[in-house]
């Protein structure tokens, strides 16, 4: 019964996300494939925001984490909601500002110069791949323990049935799913909540304190505060404007939209951890101790609900993990079209589209190739993160504000920030694992202000005389760099 | 203390609630101005063609 149960409540989410995936109409153009016309309110760009930010880390792992050490994840998810504000705050509106801009390449290529973009595409494609690589593999291990699938078999229906609908509806039908997955969690596992602490917790609220202070306590008292400030900078940087957001950033239909949309977003975030912490909590009181952290969410609910509502959740989960995915293949995707192939030849809009549609359909391939070799899903988004974070933010950030950004500096930047954190993962992992983003972003940082000062000291190219053809169109940065060392 | 905190949690899930079901009516929202939008398409071809 309960196994025909999951079953039904799961073919149904399916038919429902197809058919909502269908209403979202086929993208007809590159513009709506990509940033979708630019016209998402609100509500949506929350909607997708939470939706993808939201995955297995922040819902099984976050509960997980509730019931080893109570509400300390609660203070080190703080750093979280910061980062969205100060995007919401000072970096959004400027992306959003920029005019012709799709990905976060374009906005780097527009401030730097070309052969900048296309690195920035190259990381942009690596990471997208490898955080879908991990979000597959998340989500076959779901499929696998409703169904028996075998493993390669949940890779391939996870992969699938993601890349379908984002190949054919673009950008639109990534933020229509994300919205129809966010609604359907952020009304189940409350729910979940609500209804342990009202019926199940004996003692009441006394119980619950007893337990959230027990559990805290222990929490801060095994964890080191190296670890604990490691973490802080993990959640402050790694996920900072990964391609999925930037895409929503450059989609939102005013600068305003993009702006409140992040802020909202990193307060709902906090509201969020302290959902999942507190179900972490409450099974203190339920559950055995001896429980294994990615265990507790699904015991929980096993003996807490209903088995309808235990079926219901299993649908949360896979819809957890689909939108983070699709958000993934479609800034990918993007990616690829606009920051690389684009930079090499001239595109009909037409052609365009159609690269987007397979570079979809590609990528979700060769992530589910490299499902399979995923360790596990927290070490393998670890790694996406750290090298992320020192890749991109520093000549990102520093582009968008400098007033003359130096294409040497930008270059300089992603390149020693990449190398740096692949060797602090995977050469030096055992030392400085979890620190690993620290250094990467700190050579980074050094790296361009090396790259600013040689550029500037180096650039007294004499001025071209005034009605020469851009420096951009005719591919000599040389000359733009001159000018500008002039201008200043 | 403790009714404080067990209060603030019940909040935080609400909030939660009221969040998926904002989303959901902009989701509806947003789903039925596509088809509104679809519909009118054929309108405005048949438009343009008698105005030709």
């Amino acid at each position: 019964m309960n196994f025909f149960l999951s079953n039904v409540t799961v073919v149904a989410y399916v038919i429902l996300l197809i058919f909502v995936a269908i209403r979202a109409r086929a993208a007809r153009e590159f513009e709506e494939f990509s940033v979708a016309k630019r016209e998402l309110p609100l509500a949506l760009i929350f909607g997708s925001i939470t939706a993808t930010y939201v995955g297995p880390g922040f819902s099984i792992g976050f509960v997980g984490r509730g019931f080893v050490s109570g509400f300390l994840f609660l203070v080190v998810g703080i750093a979280y909601a910061v980062q969205n504000i100060l995007v919401g705050l000072f970096v959004a509106p400027q992306l959003r500002k920029l005019k012709d801009c799709y990905t976060l390449g374009d906005a780097i290529g527009q401030k730097y110069d070309r052969k900048c973009q296309i690195l920035a595409g190259i990381i942009s494609i690596g990471l997208c791949t490898g955080f879908s690589a991990v979000m597959i593999s998340a989500g076959a291990v779901i499929l696998k323990d409703i169904f028996g699938l075998p493993p390669r078999l949940s890779v391939f229906a996870v992969a699938g049935v993601t890349a379908s609908y984002t190949a054919f509806g673009g950008l639109r039908a990534s933020v229509i799913t994300d919205a129809f997955h966010f609604a359907l969690f952020a009304t189940l596992l409350p729910v979940v909540l609500l209804s342990a602490l009202l019926f199940h917790v004996g003692g009441g609220a006394a119980t619950f304190l007893k337990n959230a202070c027990s559990a805290t306590i222990y929490g801060f008292k095994s964890t080191p505060p190296l670890e604990i400030v490691s973490l802080v900078g993990a959640f402050l940087l790694g996920e900072t404007l990964i391609p999925p957001y930037a895409n929503l950033a450059l989609a939102s239909r005013t600068t305003k939209v993009s702006r409140n949309g992040f802020i909202l977003a990193g307060i709902f975030s906090t509201v969020w951890f302290a959902v999942m912490v507190a179900l972490g909590v409450v099974a203190r009181g339920i559950l055995p101790f001896s429980t294994h952290e990615d265990n507790v969410l699904l015991n929980l609910v096993k003996v807490t609900m209903p088995t309808a509502g235990y079926a219901l959740l299993l649908v949360a989960l896979i819809s957890i993990v689909l939108s983070s995915l699709d958000s993934l293949l479609n800034a990918g995707a993007v990616v690829f079209t606009q920051d690389i192939v684009k930079q090499c030849s001239r595109l009909s809009d037409r052609t365009a589209l159609n690269i987007g549609r397979w570079a979809t359909i590609v990528i979700a391939a060769i992530a589910a190739v490299g499902a399979v070799a995923v360790p596990s899903i927290i070490r393998g988004l670890l790694i996406c993160y750290t090298i992320w974070a020192p890749a991109i933010l520093p000549a990102l950030i520093f582009g968008l504000w400098l007033k003359h950004p130096r294409p040497l500096a930008g270059i300089l930047s992603m390149g020693i920030g990449t190398l740096v954190a692949i060797m602090f993962q995977f050469v030096f992992s055992s030392a400085t694992e979890a620190l690993a983003i620290i250094p990467a972003i700190g050579a980074a940082l050094l790296a361009y202000l090396l790259g600013h000062c040689i550029a500037r000291s180096s650039s007294l190219v004499p001025l071209p005389p005034q009605g020469q053809a851009c420096p951009r169109e005719s591919g000599d940065d040389s000359l733009d760099e001159g000018r500008r060392t002039m201008e200043e | 203390m403790e009714v404080i905190i067990f209060v603030i949690i019940v909040i935080a899930a609400l909030l939660v609630i009221v969040s998926g079901i904002w989303v959901a009516i902009a989701l509806v929202n947003a789903i039925s101005a596509g088809s509104r939008e679809a519909r009118s398409l054929p309108k405005e071809n048949k438009i343009s063609k008698i105005k030709m």
